[in-house]
């Protein structure tokens, strides 16, 4: 505990100079404006920053995509309460609260509940990453292949079940589509180009960037064309600092939505929406006036802005530890660390142990700044909601074009980020959820690699698959999910429970 | 929903079904004495007939709902149709064609300048006269060209394709 605070303390004296916080101060406003704008999600925010400061010395890249994701999920909460509009998908289930606060002009206490959930939830999924990454990464290092080939299918599964609202067999579409799209290229035993037939773009496979930067950017553009235009904000007139008593007397809540936040954050491909709904739901279900949720409770708006900020940190733990992402932005984030050279996974405490500590350090710094920009900006950062969408949307889609292009100079990944961007549209259009798709994209060369290796390990006996105990866990979680998401499974047990419960049986005496 | 869950479904068991096929399609090795369990084509495969039996979960799903399903939801009055096929046609016009057939600064000042005249010129709520709106299209045009050229390649040293 106290070599951690000790370690701790370390990181934020390397992190701290003032290039360092001048950084984090424009990268962190930056990524508010990001969330703040509907078009521009934390996802998009942080492929299009990749490639920008992929010529960067690898700690100022990751401070500043790590700044631009803190910032981002705490900005989208300015437009869902501002605008009914929320900035990122995180942001969904702040503007159920948020909004009818802003329209019964208390917009200014709707900010700043936000500012003190997003600043006190991204503080408590702080000291979990400081907790539990070194923990989880030794416990990892008993993973072999058939652990992470079921950490694949597991992030796949739950991220598809938990993302697609009510219709888990399309998120599920979605994930192994992702798991497909990752196929195509050469494959990592043999070095055979899968689905090449012969072309030399397709041999070297998708990239991970221009298919985020499709699907998050390309999409959200047609989106928000297809939809009709939001209309501008009012003015915040009354004050923006929060009541210290007000935020004290919730700190049951924060506490439950900060550590639900973290949990959601940590389990591949759900992250930040899932936190911000999940913890809502909770605090709901807890809470002594449920009646005012939907209607401006300052209960349910912290809840839901811990919940979405607590698991920003929360997603970055399986990024470190196991090279798996715990959201969508995450995956940017994990194949940043690549690109940059940081090897994350299992041994990262071994060959990169003060790492994990850098990056605490740099999410403190970021929630501070939120903080600061949340309290003191209120009134520029209006600003920013101002600017007419349809002047926005081409500069958008002309940042997707040069960001699929920078990182290999390739036209060919342009045209893959058009293609996936097109398809993304008419998948969400018809119901299918991208983060699935994206954590798919991420996992499939994981599961592609341990699964045959993990045959060769047992000479293609499946036994090891399912007895080994961690191995035995996932696939046991992976069928509890696929049964809990199955329509007749759950119809099932509906007419069991019928059929046995007492009021039944009363019946049946009749 | 139903018809396109039910358009959905069936492309995704040929998807699925093609994918295998073209997995079992895929080099053995057998004559460098691999392990059979190794070979290119098995994780494909199976994702495949994963992808198939989704696709044929579905199709039993849409086709067991749809006597109870009522007639299509009348499209959303909000929706803009031509609008978003004007915005695929200008996007992609732009990222296929100008990108790589122009130099990137004049395709990304056509395109923008294009992108605002053609939305704003067709807005509901129009204030500005046509010549004013080009005007000004104009100049948001040739400024986000320039200021997005000089910032990719001036100071992060990317290159614009």
């Amino acid at each position: 505990m106290f070599e951690g605070l000790t370690q701790f303390f370390s990181a934020i004296v390397a992190v701290a100079s003032w290039s360092a916080l001048f950084t984090v101060a424009w990268a962190t406003l930056l990524g508010i404006a990001v969330g703040m704008l509907p078009g521009l999600t934390a996802t998009l925010g942080l492929a299009l920053l990749t490639t920008l400061t992929f010529k960067l010395p690898a700690g100022d890249a990751i401070l500043i995509l790590i700044s631009m994701y803190v910032g981002a999920i705490y900005g989208g909460s300015r437009s869902a309460i501002l605008l009914n509009i929320p900035g990122t998908p995180a942001n969904a289930a702040t503007s159920l609260d948020g909004f009818p606060l802003a329209r019964r002009g208390l917009a200014g206490r709707a900010m700043g509940i936000s500012t003190a959930g997003s600043f006190l939830g991204t503080i408590i999924g702080m000291i979990a990453l400081a907790s539990f990454a070194p923990l989880l990464a030794e416990w990892a290092l008993s993973f072999q292949s058939y652990e992470f080939f079921w950490l694949a299918v597991f992030g796949v599964v739950v991220a598809g079940r938990l993302t697609a609202q009510g219709d888990p067999l399309k998120g599920w579409v979605s994930g192994f589509l992702g798991l497909l799209v990752a196929m195509v290229g050469q494959e990592a035993i043999y070095a055979y180009p899968r689905f090449a037939y012969g072309v030399t773009d397709l041999a070297g496979g998708f990239g991970l960037l221009p298919v985020l930067v499709g699907v998050f950017g390309f999409t959200e553009v047609l989106w928000v064309m297809k939809n009709p235009a939001y209309q501008a904000v009012k003015d915040a007139t009354d004050s923006v600092v929060p009541r210290v008593r007000e935020v004290l007397q919730h700190w049951v809540t924060i506490i439950r939505s900060g550590l639900t936040g973290t949990f959601m954050g940590l389990i591949p491909g759900v992250g930040e929406d899932m936190g911000s709904w999940v913890s809502y739901a909770l605090a709901r279900n807890f809470s002594r006036k449920p009646e005012e949720y939907g209607d401006g409770s300052i209960e349910g708006l912290m809840s839901a802005e811990t919940g979405n900020s607590a698991a920003v940190p929360g997603a970055i733990i399986p990024v470190l530890t196991l090279a798996v992402p715990g959201s969508a932005p995450a995956a940017v984030l994990l194949a940043a660390l690549f690109i940059h050279g940081v090897r994350p996974g299992p041994l990262i405490m071994i060959e990169n142990p003060t790492f994990v500590f850098e990056v605490v350090a740099m999410v403190f710094f970021a929630s501070l700044a939120i903080l600061i920009y949340g309290l003191a900006l209120t009134k520029p950062l209006l600003l920013i909601l101002r600017v007419p969408y349809l002047k926005l949307m081409p500069i958008i889609f002309v940042l997707c074009v040069v960001g699929a292009y920078a990182i290999t100079s390739r036209l060919f990944d342009v045209w893959v980020m058009l293609g996936f961007g097109v398809l993304g549209f008419f998948l969400r259009q018809v119901g299918f959820p991208m983060a699935p798709l994206v954590l798919g994209v991420v996992l499939g060369p994981i599961l592609d690699v341990n699964l045959r290796r993990g045959l060769v390990l047992s000479d293609g006996d499946l036994t090891p698959f399912f007895t080994r105990p961690i191995s035995a866990g996932l696939w046991i979680l992976i069928a509890i999910t696929f049964l809990l998401g199955s329509d007749w499974f759950v119809g099932r047990m509906r007419k069991l429970g019928r059929r046995f419960s007492p009021q039944r049986s009363e019946d049946d005496t009749k | 929903m139903a018809r396109t869950d039910l358009a959905t479904s069936l492309i995704l068991i040929a998807l699925g079904l093609g994918v295998l096929a073209e997995s079992l399609r895929m080099p053995r090795y057998e004559s460098l004495g691999i392990n059979p369990y190794t070979v290119p084509g098995i994780v494909p495969g199976a994702l495949g007939v994963i992808l198939a039996l989704f696709g044929a979960i579905m199709l039993v799903r849409t086709l067991r709902t749809r006597g109870a399903a009522q007639a299509a939801p009348p499209p959303s009055a909000e929706a803009h149709p031509v609008r978003l096929a004007l915005a695929i046609a200008a996007t992609l016009g732009y990222g296929f064609v100008l990108v790589g057939w122009l130099p990137f600064r004049w395709a990304t000042f056509l395109f923008v300048t294009g992108f605002i005249v053609l939305f704003e010129s067709r807005a509901r709520q129009r204030t500005r006269s046509i010549a004013r709106i080009v005007g000004f299209a104009v100049v948001e045009g040739a400024v986000v060209a320039l200021a997005v050229g000089f910032v990719f390649e001036r100071i992060f040293l990317v290159r614009l394709p």
